[in-house]
């Protein structure tokens, strides 16, 4: 008794000091104007194991450390589909696995993408960016240099997960169906029959425990509706669909020179899907952009008929001048002032040094460099490509 | 009682088979040189007091042992196994016992019950020496009163939470024992192979003590006392050992065996057991009370290689008994004084006990978290009232009832998350030969 009495009371003098200075929000942690600092401890068996085992899911338990803040108790696990490796893990946090309702600057977990696919490292976030200044929703992005047990991992991209938290930022509300799209083999928006074809595809991030009719429904119907072409199809596919979301996003992707999004070489990938409680309209959101600024001819009609949802859409003109007019409104957004540019010119100052001082990624300075260069070329060449194609359509 | 893995149980019967025999010849030396000396022995015969015995003279017979219990159980709480817990065969043991010559005692006893451990005692005692004698075998820890109660003498139908589970219980292992300073003085003092049953899950990859040092030192200080102190008696002991590095066997039962506490918690260095006992029994009456500390260390093992704070496993409990019927506590029950179909109705006893057991870690300030490395884990506590009643009908026979409250400070890691605090009612029919 005595014992808990000293115990509050000590809790209760630890809890009225002054605490350091801390990251209090979001914002400051996806600051994208500042390179940040990271540290993240883990016992070194631990660390050996999740190198070892990279291609594993497996969490492990470590702190984070961040300014004069130490969030204890973190879990961490290996992440990422072809950027997986041992040696730049790629890493996801989640702050509330071990400690009921952690968070960190409010956010219950984030990603530390290793940016080991993209030379010049700024493409992922400069892409989130754009769409962010195009009006679609993306997730927020910041770099900083990684510390693991005080050892220099090199730069990474902080990336905020997708997650209801992110979808009530930007759409709105936060209690829909969310799904991550998994790649598992190339699909582009057939009818695959029954509800358990979508069940390894679309892993639900929320309302896990609904029934498999529910989660996946109206997925089926979507896909389903976009496989028969008729007098009805518009409808048919808007009953499940935000159209005009959806073409929007292609609009995007495809100025971006995606090589790996909506309609990528290998069908659909690097999206989530979120729909509405009591809604059966879905919207496609943008995930992993590393695979953006492909070449600055990417043309602009580039797999439109790949797809089943954008081969059917496409289709009506006013859908087609939505996305050739979203075409034209990204080259003028990305010249307007230079803002690609700029953006890009900015992001790679920023990271520079670290990226050279970064011994872990997988290219060298000097592709780092040249990777800056096509980079900034893209930046000034693009938009007049697009536009001129553009011009050529119409 | 839980399985053990076949290779373990083989390893085990073969250390069990050599050290019995080790002292089992060393303490029959002696014995067959009187023999040589002394005249032949007298034929045996055969005897049924209160069980059966062979005899070989004076100082010499085995005894064949016996115990059959059967349980009712009912509880608010889901038990371990609902397709038993209505009605459960809980013990059918056989044993032998004996002496040879005054010198020598063994004892060999087995669980039948399939897939168990079924080895229980298997142990030789040289006690020609009051002050030192040297028992080898499989047997108890030198570790809680309550833990080293013989269940046929149980004042409740489970021991205390504490002893079940922070007490080493069995292994095997060699110890001098004995009373000194006119009898006043206990002490055992033993090394064993590990620190004992209780400790092991059936999880082989759950981590268990190694070679583990145990002693005990009891005192009557007023053993010499005309008054009812003389009764009073008190006693500390520990255990020390190695754990590797591994996640412990220790863990949080209920009463009725259900988790509360699972030690997800890597454990890596000593395993330090600290009790404190103590027992009055004033006539008809008898107080006892334990607590005891078991602390895993956790070397290196936090986020930064540096060492976390030991778990804590740590319980108590204070019990009292009434004999009604008026026997004498200290000379035991179990022979009423007016057993029934005899005239009588046998002996009644009415007992109380309360009792806590808890798993902790960690300093002031952090929040707790199920993170394998954390320094502050969530750890989890049992506190229980059990109010029982024994009637001992005569030598053999012996029927018990146990009504249990069970408060858990977190429900959620408990057998109901959605409660508290849970009723368990018990009956037992024991039959001793």
């Amino acid at each position: 008794m005595r014992r808990r009495l000293l115990r509050t009371i000590l809790a209760a003098v630890l809890a009225a000091l002054p605490l350091p200075a801390a990251a209090q929000t979001a914002d400051e942690v996806f600051d994208a104007q500042a390179l940040h600092e990271m540290r993240l401890l883990i016992n070194s068996k631990d660390l050996q194991l999740l190198r070892a085992n990279f291609t594993d899911n497996t969490y492990y338990p470590a702190d984070l450390v961040w300014g004069a803040q130490r969030v204890r108790n973190i879990g961490m696990r290996s992440r990422g589909a072809g950027s997986r490796n041992g040696v730049k893990l790629g890493l996801r946090l989640d702050f509330d696995r071990y400690t009921t309702d952690q968070r960190f600057a409010g956010l219950s977990s984030l990603v530390l993408d290793n940016l080991v696919q993209d030379p010049s490292m700024v493409r992922e976030r400069v892409a989130m960016a754009f769409f962010n200044r195009v009006g679609v929703p993306a997730p927020r992005e910041s770099f900083t240099r990684l510390f693991i047990n005080n050892e220099y991992q090199g730069v990474y991209a902080i990336v905020e997960e997708i997650e209801p938290p992110f979808v009530g930022r930007t759409l709105g509300e936060d209690n829909g169906y969310l799904f991550e799209y998994h790649w598992i083999a190339p699909f582009r928006g057939e009818d695959l029959g029954t509800i358990a074809a979508y069940k390894p595809l679309f892993e639900p991030r929320n309302h896990e425990t609904d029934a498999d009719s529910v989660l996946y429904g109206a997925i089926g119907d979507l896909f389903r509706e976009a496989a028969t072409s008729d007098a009805t199809t518009r409808e048919r596919i808007e009953r499940f669909l935000d159209v005009g979301a959806f073409v929007t996003l292609v609009a995007v992707e495809n100025f971006l020179a995606e090589n790996d999004g909506v309609l990528g070489y290998a069908g659909m990938n690097n999206l989530y899907v979120y729909r509405s409680v009591g809604s059966t309209r879905h919207r496609l959101l943008p995930w992993d952009k590393d695979n953006t600024f492909l070449q600055i001819d990417f043309p602009i009609l580039n797999r439109l008929d790949d797809n089943a949802l954008s081969r059917q859409l496409l289709a009506f003109e006013d859908l087609r001048a939505l996305y050739l007019d979203t075409l034209d409104r990204c080259a003028r957004a990305a010249a307007d002032e230079d803002w690609l540019l700029n953006e890009i010119t900015r992001s790679t100052a920023l990271v520079a040094d670290a990226a050279r001082q970064d011994t872990r990624k997988f290219a060298t300075n000097e592709e780092f460099d040249a990777g800056v260069d096509y980079m900034k070329a893209f930046a000034a060449a693009r938009p007049v490509f697009v536009l001129q194609s553009l011009a050529a359509l119409r | 009682m839980q399985p053990t893995p076949p290779e373990e149980s083989l390893k085990q019967k073969k250390k069990l088979l050599a050290v019995v025999s080790a002292v089992g010849v060393l303490a029959i030396a002696p014995s067959a040189a009187l023999a040589q000396r002394a005249p032949a022995p007298p034929a045996p015969t055969f005897r049924w007091d209160d069980h059966p015995s062979i005899r070989f003279g004076r100082g010499t017979h085995i005894d064949f042992r016996a115990r059959f219990s059967t349980d009712v159980r009912r509880s608010d709480a889901p038990l371990p196994d609902e397709d038993i817990g209505a009605f459960d065969i809980a013990r059918r043991r056989i044993g032998v016992e004996g002496e040879i010559r005054n010198i020598v005692e063994f004892q060999i006893e087995r669980e039948l019950i399939s897939g168990t451990d079924g080895w229980r005692d298997v142990y030789v005692n040289y006690k020609q020496f009051d002050a030192a004698q040297v028992i080898a075998g499989k047997f108890k820890l030198p570790f809680s009163l309550d833990q080293n109660t013989s269940s046929t003498n149980l004042d409740f139908i489970h021991r205390s939470l504490a002893a079940s589970y922070l007490a080493p219980g069995r292994d095997i292992g060699v110890q001098v024992h004995g009373r000194v300073a006119k009898r006043i003085l206990r002490y055992e003092l033993g090394v064993f192979e590990h620190d004992g049953r209780n400790a092991r899950t059936n999880d082989p990859s759950r981590v268990t003590g190694g070679q583990t040092l145990a002693g005990r030192v009891r005192v009557e200080p007023f053993r010499h006392s005309k008054s009812s102190a003389r009764e009073f008696e008190l006693g500390v002991a520990f255990t020390g050992s190695d754990v590797a590095e591994g996640f412990p066997g220790l863990r949080g039962r209920t009463v009725l065996d259900t988790a509360f506490f699972r030690p997800d918690y890597p454990v890596s260095g000593r395993r330090q057991r600290m009790g404190i006992e103590a027992q009055w029994r004033p006539g008809p009456f008898s107080v006892k009370s334990e607590w005891m500390r078991v602390r895993d260390e956790r070397l290196a093992l936090s986020v930064e290689d540096s060492d976390l704070s030991p778990i804590t496993s740590e319980g108590w409990y204070v019990s009292g008994t009434w004999a009604v019927t008026g026997e004498r506590k200290s000379s035991g029950l179990d022979t009423p004084r007016r057993p029934i179909f005899r005239g009588g109705y046998g002996a009644v006893e009415v007992a109380a006990r309360v009792e806590r057991l808890e798993f902790r870690s960690g300093t002031l300030g952090q929040t707790p978290s199920t993170s394998p490395r954390a320094d502050v884990i969530v750890g989890n506590g049992d506190r229980v009232v059990t109010i029982g009643a024994n009637w001992y009908l005569n030598r053999w026979l012996k029927v018990q009832g146990n009504i249990i409250r069970e408060s858990i400070d977190n429900p959620a890691l408990g057998p109901l998350p959605s409660q508290k605090s849970f009723w368990s009612r018990i009956i037992r029919l024991q039959l001793s030969i």
